[in-house]
């Protein structure tokens, strides 16, 4: 990478965009934040600011616009991240023009968070491809250190290397290197659970599901919320392109409801519209769920406890995470029994992305417990028992990953960390 | 003389958790870093014959006394153990290493462990700095005070500046070394967060004045963590460093301690020190004396220094109560870069109270751990090159009770 400190980031007025400015003026980048007008720009300055709660970050960033800033901080700069809306031509566009004013040895990552990179790369020139890599932050990033870095078939192994030492060293990233395949390791498996619990939902209903499949299961938030937060759009544009690209065993799980169609058409995005809502609508005090079946919001019903869940939560409270999970091993009823689906499916569908997207059992950890702040698979068979697991995946017919049929002949645990890297993940 | 007191080491929790946020009870952050701690040093429960634990208020934060006999719930090999909970406000953490140290001193005992233990996020910052209050004299000192404790230490350093002078871009710089050491400590509360110099001295929207000269980056923050460490006898640590390929030679031990009471109200501290050259002659006092039980001549023996910065006025008072400037001279060494990592006694590699922050009953245990790390040369990136002997020093209240110890092999 060129010596010189100096970071460009394209479409700093998002909210990716602003995070990102904060991580690299954090680490003591100075970086030039650009939008399509000078008042976009401040916009995202403020955002830095507010995520960096610190005014003072202003110091390290410069503001600049497209039509007059853009060909000189790019020449100027070692590290552009390009941070634009999820459209494939328009981050193509800026890439060509990057790829016209650009050092020879700079690099450009784009922070897509699953659009094919090659297709990105294509029709540029060489030197832009071999330092052309994906670099996907996870939402707020200042917050969530999880990071994948995804190079295409023309990425330069050194600059891949220098890329993943500084976002591990100097940004301290919790990084994998994964293929260059639709929504990456992260997304695909998260929101593989994520969009299951919403057709579960359905037939179940929003409140039930969220109570069934929630933090005690090995999340710091219940999925359906964890939707709205997202986005009902951008969890579309994942889903829909895992579904259209991936022929996998778990394909029908990324068929966006059909409640969530019509919500969305609706107007229907989640945390980011209020007045329409997602899953939930707040109207003051009051909190409102959406009826699958009718697509209107009902006042909130809080589930009746269900007693494998209390007792799960109560010994996650207490620090007593492999009873928790022997409680949801062990307990005969219909309700258990659709929590291990998914929690089972989390952990199948997760280990077996093994060889086809992610390197190794520890990246899927990594990933799913940095990016998602979920409970690392790995970890999940070890306090179910790698054995145990098995026997439950075979009853659910859902595939059984190599690594965890390895971990059951030979004895071994499979998290190779220890109880102070994942106890977080274990909600009470 | 009495028995040496061996460090096997230990492990914490991450000081950036919110464990209020996590739905937990403290119980499960005493577990996570003793059995963590127990997974570092490859002890078995059931070799544990004593523990003491370091807490603050759990009576106030949490609605719960009897804290050392929370320690039993951790294993089932626990059951039947003698256990105690110490309370010396931000020194509750010191406070049961030197009991855990007397006992193995006396020969009571062969393995102590020592889990220090704060959760403090479940009231809001208001309700939090009251509690706190209760370290100083109440009553006197911080009934109806908003976050009184500031205030205290802010007083510190307006003593300072009458009888020395204090410059409030020496006391910036003191929390931009904190904040920047934290960021090479994996477990400190504030690796991610953003802090310069210039962020340090500027009172601003994110950086406003909490009390006095004390604005934000001058604070410790609010935390929650907990820290466990193993103590042993000779005899122990003979058995344990052979099971593990080391030499007895290897491993650290308490070289010396300090323990002094001052008054509790500040005033009163300020009265007595009046004619003296030192602001807390008795933490002047504690360091000396844990100098001459390690038989060391002074702070030119030390590789380096974890301190007690709840506030930066308290690293500014270490500096020359430690000596390593004149009284009333701890800017020369600010200035002079003697207390940044690669400097001549490096303060807080870890980041201290400042950086990685303060759950109050543990710090004192954090402390011994990072000591641990310095001198066996497994602090990662935040090492003291070729550390030999390190001091800490603890302290409760506003310079109330003061704890001192040099860890070396």
């Amino acid at each position: 990478m060129a010596d010189n400190n100096k970071v460009v980031i394209l479409g700093a007025n998002g909210t990716m965009g602003a995070g990102a400015a904060c991580v690299f003026a954090g680490a003591g980048f100075h970086v030039t934040m650009l939008a399509r007008d000078m008042s976009k720009a401040k916009e995202g300055l403020s955002d830095t600011q507010a995520d960096a709660r610190a005014e003072a970050i202003a110091e390290r960033i410069d503001l600049g616009t497209y039509d007059q800033q853009l060909e000189k901080s790019i020449a100027g700069a070692s590290f552009i991240f390009e941070s634009l809306a999820e459209d494939l031509a328009l981050k193509r566009r800026f890439f060509e023009l990057v790829d016209k004013y650009r050092s020879p040895d700079s690099v450009v990552a784009t922070g897509s968070s699953g659009l094919s990179i090659a297709e990105m790369a294509r029709g540029r020139s060489e030197s832009f491809r071999q330092h052309f890599l994906g670099v996907h932050l996870f939402n707020p990033p200042h917050v969530i250190v999880g990071t994948e870095v995804i190079p295409h078939d023309d990425t330069n192994r050194a600059v891949l290397k220098g890329v993943t030492a500084m976002l591990t060293k100097r940004l301290g990233r919790k990084v994998i290197v994964t293929r260059d395949r639709p929504a990456f390791v992260g997304n695909r498996v998260g929101f593989k659970v994520l969009n299951e619990t919403a057709q579960l939902a359905a037939e179940h209903g929003v409140a039930f599901m969220d109570y069934l499949i929630g933090p005690h299961t090995g999340r710091a938030m219940a999925p359906l919320a964890t939707i709205d937060l997202v986005g009902w759009d951008v969890h579309k544009a994942i889903v829909d392109n895992v579904y259209a690209n991936c022929e996998d065993e778990a394909r029908e799980c990324f068929k966006m409801p059909a409640y969530m169609e019509k919500g969305l058409a609706a107007g229907c995005l989640g945390d980011k519209t209020p007045a329409h809502g997602g899953f939930y609508r707040k109207d003051g005090n009051e909190v409102f769920a959406i009826d699958p079946k009718t697509g209107r919001h009902e006042p909130l019903k809080k589930p009746a406890p269900i007693e494998f869940v209390e007792r799960m939560k109560s010994l996650n409270r207490v620090g007593k995470y492999s009873e928790a999970m022997r409680v949801l091993a062990e307990t005969k009823d219909a309700d258990a029994e659709l929590c291990r689906r998914v929690v089972l499916g989390y952990i199948s569908y997760g280990l077996s992305r093994v060889g086809e997207v992610a390197e190794s059992p520890a990246d899927v950890d990594t990933i799913m417990s940095y990016g998602f702040n979920w409970a690392p698979p790995c970890v999940l068979v070890d306090l179910i028992g790698a054995k145990t697991t098995i026997n439950l995946m075979k009853r659910l017919k859902l595939s059984v990953p190599k690594s965890i049929e390895q971990a059951a002949s030979n004895g071994g645990k499979m998290f190779s960390g220890g109880l102070l890297e994942y106890g977080r993940t274990l909600v009470g | 003389m009495a028995k040496a007191v061996f460090v096997l080491g230990g492990a914490q929790t991450d000081f950036a958790r919110n464990w209020s946020k996590e739905g937990k009870h403290f119980v499960a952050m005493m577990r996570e870093a003793t059995l963590g701690a127990l997974a570092a040093t490859s002890i078995e429960p059931h070799e544990v014959e004593t523990a003491h634990v370091g807490n603050f208020a759990a009576e106030l934060y949490a609605k719960q006394g009897h804290v050392g006999a929370f320690f039993v719930e951790i294993d089932p090999a626990f059951s039947g153990m003698p256990t105690s909970r110490h309370e010396a406000a931000c020194a509750s953490g010191s406070i049961a290493l030197l009991a855990a140290s007397a006992e193995i001193e006396a020969g009571r005992y062969d393995l102590a462990c020592v889990c220090g233990v704060e959760q403090m996020k479940t009231v809001d910052s208001t309700t939090g700095g009251d509690y706190l209050g209760t370290a100083a004299w109440y009553e006197r000192e911080a009934k109806g005070i908003e976050f009184p404790f500031p205030k205290l230490f802010g007083r510190l350093g307006d003593e300072y500046d009458k009888r020395y002078g204090l410059k409030d871009e020496h006391l910036a710089h003191i929390s931009a070394v904190n904040y920047s050491n934290a960021k090479r400590n994996p477990n400190a509360q504030t690796r991610n967060w953003f802090m310069s110099e210039t962020r340090a001295q500027k009172e601003s929207k994110f950086n406003n004045v909490i009390g006095g000269r004390i604005k934000v980056s001058d604070c410790s923050q609010v935390t929650d963590g907990s820290v466990a460490v193993f103590l042993a006898s000779e005899k122990f640590a003979t058995e344990w460093a052979k099971r593990n390929g080391k030499s007895i030679s290897d491993i650290p031990r308490i070289l010396g301690w300090g323990h002094h009471t001052a008054p509790l109200e500040f005033d009163a501290k300020v009265a007595e020190s009046r004619e003296d050259e030192y602001v807390l002659p008795h933490t002047r006092e504690a360091i000396l004396d844990a100098f001459k039980r390690a038989g060391i001549s002074g702070v030119e023996a030390l590789s380096g220094i974890e301190t007690h910065d709840c506030f930066t006025t308290s690293e500014y008072m270490a500096i020359d109560h430690f000596g390593l400037t004149k009284p009333g001279e701890s800017w020369k060494a600010v200035e002079g870069g003697v207390i940044e990592m690669g400097g001549k006694c490096p303060i807080n590699p870890s980041g201290g109270l400042i950086g990685a922050g303060h759950p109050v009953g543990a710090t004192g245990v954090r402390q011994m751990l990072d000591l641990h790390r310095q001198i066996t040369g497994t602090a990662g990136d935040y090492q003291v090159e070729d550390a030999k002997q390190m001091a800490m020093l603890n302290i409760g209240g506003s310079g109330t009770t003061s704890c001192v110890f040099v860890v070396g092999k």
